[in-house]
């Protein structure tokens, strides 16, 4: 049986052809309720159940069908209907505050686990929970999940499923100042989101621009086609936004968003302690007098685990350190006796593992690394890193690190796709390890250049994009010219010497685009009465444009006209028409 | 006809919570939250036409935000929200009985702007047309007059009879075009004029069927043919272009206008009660002051020349035929050809005194020679043999059929740029040959004086509305149930195979990719016409070199990420650039050589099937 009292959606009771309905405008659903039900409605938030069964029994309704119409409820309950579910939040503070607000879109990733960060092994996921943590000094957030509560300060989870943002679009656009969520392959909700144009800016957060098969790119692509033009990418470094604005026209859709770091906890400690702590705890001694190699990864061979190995067999007069959660595949291997697995750290422990090392590696090269959380990380504990000349870690690490070759195959962008060298690796570690002066030196730059990553400068350069966004919001025109498409007749040649023998020239008749000056309510605009006769391709595009977005007409454009500045001419001339006729 | 919408209304229920508005569809169980305008239109939905609604709120809104908020509340009606869709057949009477009661065709017409480039006879054919159509269908035309100032009329409007006017009281700033007007209430739109931008704006009109009439053009065809390409590529199924002359069907099937698409209705003729080809000689002779139109035999020739090009070949004839009387019907020459031969006269009906007397040389003509090019006036040559006057059609095609077994054809050849050309020496033995009595003249003569019955205009508005009758919107609306539920997406891709990104169209709710040719065309459908579309993807199948096979199979061979690949249409022409693209660079990648070996082991698979 339920437990009154129960706090109620918004509702709205209604009567129509003698049926009651109660209209959930939270679910935007509507419920017919019987005569029973109505009443038990009126007092569902003030009293208990068994006070309700009192009253309404005195007031001559039959035990037996109070009893049908709380079975109902409970059936309606469990819909997500009428009730609020989990804790009853009186008035929802969430909804009350009159800070502004983020709706936090992240379906596939349980919200808790932001809040126990041990749990998130990968590092993208680790950068979103401290991302979060330093927005709420600007925003409060909501995360779309299946219940009202909160979480934090700052941060609540409300009752709104990713599915629902579509129908209550014009609420979300009430409520929240934007909608920030992850971009992933294979996702099927948030690309028909594009759609709905009342819904507020969507930033989604890109980190992975290769690998996947292709999929990752090819998913890319399609929201870049697909979203408003007040929608927006972010990337985690220059060079993956780089990357994408590569393969399209108009790169303002991506964005460099850096990662921060934790540069409180993660900070230079006394060396000799912490290499003392880290020997004790994995048993080994040879740290305390071994130069000594770290690298904090999955132990897996995209991630160059492999090529690891090998730089411990190069140098054997090296100590190489890998903590990560396990050492998979590579347990049953016949291990040099120099590379030690230094186990799985709780995250607070971290900065004694950096801090044993002498030098941080970083040899990831799946082509999904595109910022190295854990080299920020190693950099501000005063660690000197070496990392592989791809992708955009050498963009993070600057003149405060050594980047050894890589070979990169630029244009495998579906597997893996670069192999880091060992020999230049292995050359630039002794170097690094033999020069203190520079080894010293290195190290203070890496502290210095971690401490301008905070996840503050994050925070505020994401609020920054939403205020970019809801601008270009106010710039949308939804002008739809009119068009048609008409062949023009072949020229005839003017020859009158042929006279007497008129040669049919049996050219094929041209074709081009008329634009009639109306747009398609047939109210007059910028060309007045004109029929205004352009190619066949810029009417292309106009007509595109009436149901598609520019990024479309883009790939359209591409792919029919053969000279791209042509093609790119021809877009931006028909998007001027569009908004200079509005 | 009240509503004429494609949609009804669920049974629903509006209310408002704060500050916002909603409807609860009673029949969906779903509640919508819709803006005041939207809440405006509810009231009015299903009751009133778009027009009405637009006329009710206009005051209170801006249009386009009516139209908008119709536009919206359809769409959720196609999502199977609030709106169902209805098939129109259920609302609508059948078609005779339309006919009978209340057809209503439409005539707009500034006929003005006309006057200088039409004469007198087209504008009386254009009088005597809507006069008999009038006669069987209500028919109705705008006036425009501007709040606070002077009412436009419609020029001449009180001599077409039956021909109703509705006043439309243009606000200050009115931004709407007149075939806005047409939207809605009319069962046709018949369209006289040859302004180009007011016809295809007609064009634009929803689910209308539009007849448009189209006079014979002496002026620079190329302009005049480019003008119906473009009427014929906006046209829509039910429309239909109406030629007055076959050659004129037979000149535009050669710019690739099918014959079906093209309908042949003759103007109708006026003959008068005859008074005798010696009087009616006697009569021209003595207003011309040309006795030898009383001497020597008189051919008629009714020219649709263009105007430089016709005075050189009309001399150049008259030269070759000395023996005989010439009396040229064509309305430019005659006001600028000053000095023609002697033995030339040349007249154009340009006032009601002047057509008047036009019968009189009809009836003193011997013969009728004209050229069957699109300025010949075909109404004026019909006329002129009602008498019985054999003609000699000078033509690139057959003997035209309207004067079928009245005369004879001579091969001719002409071009659009008004270049025309007749073999003379052949015109004239024929001219010399019909002249003379014989079984085929006699023949020929009974024939053309047929024509009186043959031609009027009574036949000529019968056809017209059958063309209506017939082009009625097809009632199942087969276009809804087939439009594919998901939008695509135009975007790039990436080939792993190729490691060539292209652009392809990924549908949404089967979350695959498909043909970009494929989703183009469906797009394009929706906004365009067949023959649009059609020639858009022939302006760039020609700018594209044909692939071969081996290229064509690539481009479907494409399989990523465990996504399945819609078959592709293997057509020899694709649009694509992409397809082509990489060959022409040259590449030769493993991808390229793993998908020529693909295509050869399925070509061997298709040599086991044959």
């Amino acid at each position: 049986m339920l437990n009154f009292p129960k706090t109620l959606h918004p509702l709205y009771l209604f009567e129509e052809d003698t049926a009651v309905y109660a209209a959930d405008i939270e679910k935007a659903t509507i419920v017919e309720l019987s005569a029973v039900m109505v009443d038990i409605l009126k007092l569902a938030e003030t009293r208990t159940s068994e006070e309700i069964i009192q009253t309404l029994q005195t007031s001559s309704y039959e035990e037996e069908d109070i009893f049908e119409a709380f079975e109902r409820f409970a059936e309606l309950e469990k819909e997500g209907l009428l009730f609020n579910r989990g804790e009853n939040l009186k008035e929802n503070p969430a909804i009350a505050s009159e800070r502004r607000k983020l709706l936090v879109a992240i379906p596939g990733i349980p919200i808790d686990s932001f809040f126990n960060i041990e749990t998130l092994a990968a590092g993208t996921n680790m950068a979103l929970s401290y991302m979060f943590q330093h927005l709420t000094k600007y925003v409060d957030l909501h995360f779309a999940g299946t219940r009202n509560r909160q979480l934090a300060d700052n941060m609540y989870e409300v009752d709104i499923s990713v599915d629902d943002f579509g129908r209550l679009s014009q609420r979300i656009n009430e409520t929240y100042f934007g909608i920030l969520t992850l971009h992933r392959d294979h996702e099927t909700w948030l690309l028909p989101l594009y759609q709905h144009t009342e819904l507020p800016p969507i930033l989604v957060q890109n980190h992975a621009p290769r690998g996947h098969g292709g999929e990752a790119i090819n998913s890319m692509l399609r929201h870049y086609a697909a979203m408003r033009d007040f929608d927006a990418f972010t990337a985690p470094s220059d060079y993956v936004r780089d990357f994408y604005a590569n393969y399209v026209w108009d790169p303002s859709f991506f964005n460099t968003l850096p990662n921060g770091v934790d540069s409180d906890l993660f900070s230079p400690m006394d060396k000799q302690k912490a290499k003392q702590e880290l020997a004790t705890h994995i048993g080994d001694d040879r740290i305390l007098t071994t130069p000594t190699v770290g690298y904090l990864s999955r132990v897996q061979s995209e991630k160059g685990a492999s090529i690891y190995l090998k730089l411990a067999e190069l140098n054997p007069h090296l100590l190489f350190l890998i903590a990560g959660p396990n050492l998979g595949r590579y347990a049953s291997r016949d291990l040099p006796d120099n590379l030690l697995y230094a186990g799985f750290h709780p995250r607070e422990a971290l900065p004694t593992v950096y801090n044993a090392f002498d030098v941080y590696c970083f040899l990831s090269m799946s082509g999904e690394e595109t910022f190295g959380l854990t080299v920020l990380e190693a950099m501000a504990c005063g660690v000197p890193p070496v990392v592989p000349n791809f992708d955009g870690v050498p963009s993070v690490v600057g003149d405060a690190g050594l980047i050894a070759d890589a070979e990169n195959f630029a244009q495998d962008i579906a597997t893996f796709v670069s192999y880091p060298c060992p020999i230049d690796f292995s050359e630039k570690i002794n170097l690094l390890l033999s020069d203190d002066q520079m080894r010293q030196s290195l190290s203070q730059k890496s502290r210095e250049r971690a401490l301008s990553f905070t996840w503050d400068k994050t925070a505020r350069r994401i609020i920054q994009l939403f205020e970019g966004l809801h601008q270009k919001r106010q710039l949308v025109s939804p002008n739809r010219l009119l068009n048609l498409f008409a062949p023009t007749p072949p020229e005839t040649v003017h020859d009158l010497g042929k006279m007497g023998s008129i040669q049919q020239e049996k050219q094929a008749s041209k074709c081009q685009s008329l634009v009639l000056g109306m747009n398609e309510y047939y109210e007059r605009c910028l060309i007045r009465d004109a029929a205004y006769p352009m190619s066949v391709e810029d009417g292309l595009a106009l007509s595109i444009l009436k149901n598609h977005t520019v990024r479309e007409a883009e790939a359209l454009l591409t792919a029919v006209v053969a000279d791209e500045t042509e093609a790119k001419a021809t877009l931006k001339r028909v998007c001027g028409l569009i908004h200079a006729t509005a | 006809m009240a509503s004429n919408t494609d949609y009804r209304l669920n049974r629903h229920h509006k209310f408002k919570q704060g500050d916002r508005k909603y409807v609860a569809d009673l029949e969906t169980n779903e509640i919508i939250q819709i803006n005041d305008v939207e809440w405006d239109i509810l009231d009015r939905y299903g009751t009133q036409t778009h027009y009405q609604i637009v006329e009710a709120l206009k005051e209170k809104y801006k249009s386009t935000t009516i139209f908008d908020g119709i536009a919206r509340l359809e769409r959720l009606g196609k999502q199977g929200q609030l709106l169902a869709q209805t098939p129109n057949s259920a609302s609508k009477p059948n078609v005779s009985e339309q006919i009978d009661s209340k057809f209503k065709v439409l005539v707009p017409f500034s006929f003005t702007k006309e006057k200088s480039s039409v004469d007198y006879i087209t504008h009386l054919n254009r009088y005597q047309l809507l006069t008999a159509v009038a006669q069987s269908v209500a028919l109705e035309t705008f006036g425009f007059s501007r709040t606070g100032k002077d009412s436009i009329q419609p020029q001449n409007v009180e001599n077409f009879g039956k021909l109703r006017i509705r006043q439309i009281e243009l606000e200050e700033n009115n931004a709407f075009t007149p075939a806005w007007y047409a939207r809605k209430g009319y069962d046709g739109i018949l369209l006289l004029s040859q302004f180009l931008t007011d016809n295809l704006l007609y064009y634009q009109v929803p689910d209308v069927p539009i007849v448009h009439c189209i006079d014979g053009i002496q002026r620079l065809q190329s302009s005049a043919l480019e003008t119906l390409l473009h009427l014929h590529a906006s046209q829509k199924a039910s429309d239909t272009l109406v030629v007055k002359a076959s050659w004129m069907k037979e000149w535009l099937s050669e710019f690739e206008i099918p014959e079906k698409d093209v309908c042949v209705i003759p103007d109708g003729i006026n003959p008068v009660e005859p008074i005798g080809k010696a009087l009616a000689k006697q009569h021209t002779a003595a207003i011309f002051d040309k006795p030898m139109f009383v001497q020597q035999p008189a051919l008629g020739l009714i020219s649709g020349f263009e105007p430089s090009r016709g005075a050189q070949w009309i001399s150049t004839f008259a030269q070759a035929n000395p023996h005989l009387a010439i009396f040229v019907y064509d309305s430019v020459l005659a006001a600028h050809y000053k000095n023609p031969p002697d033995n030339v006269v040349i007249f154009n009906a340009d006032d009601e005194k002047m057509s008047a007397v036009l019968p009189v040389f009809f009836q003193a003509l011997d013969l009728v020679c004209f050229p069957a090019i699109p300025g010949t006036p075909i109404s004026v040559v019909l006329e002129a043999m009602a008498y019985g006057a054999p003609c000699i059609a000078m033509t690139k095609y057959d003997l035209p059929p309207e004067v079928s077994g009245a005369g004879v054809k001579v091969e001719s050849d002409w071009d659009n740029s008004g270049n025309f050309h007749a073999p003379m020496d052949q015109l004239s033995g024929i001219i010399n040959q019909l002249l003379v009595p014989s079984n085929m003249r006699a023949a020929c003569e009974r024939v053309a004086k047929s024509f009186t019955q043959k031609y009027t205009w009574q036949e000529t508005a019968r056809k017209i509305i059958q063309l209506f009758e017939k082009k009625q919107p097809s009632t199942a609306g087969p276009h809804q149930t087939g439009e594919n539920l998901f939008p695509p997406i135009f975007c790039r891709r990436y080939n792993p195979k190729t490691r060539e990104i292209t652009s392809d169209a990924y549908r949404l709710g089967i979350n695959r990719y498909e043909h970009l040719e494929t989703a183009l065309e469906e797009t394009l459908v929706k906004q365009h016409k067949a023959a649009e579309v059609k020639s858009v993807f022939k302006h760039f199948k020609a700018k594209t070199p044909a692939p071969t096979a081996k290229q064509l199979h690539r481009s479907g061979t494409s399989d990523i990420g465990g996504f399945e690949e819609l078959e592709r249409p293997q057509t020899p022409e694709s649009l694509i650039r992409g397809d082509v693209h990489s060959t022409t660079n040259g590449i030769t990648t493993n991808g390229t050589a793993a998908a020529v070996a693909d295509f050869d082991k399925s070509h061997e698979v298709l040599s086991v099937y044959e």
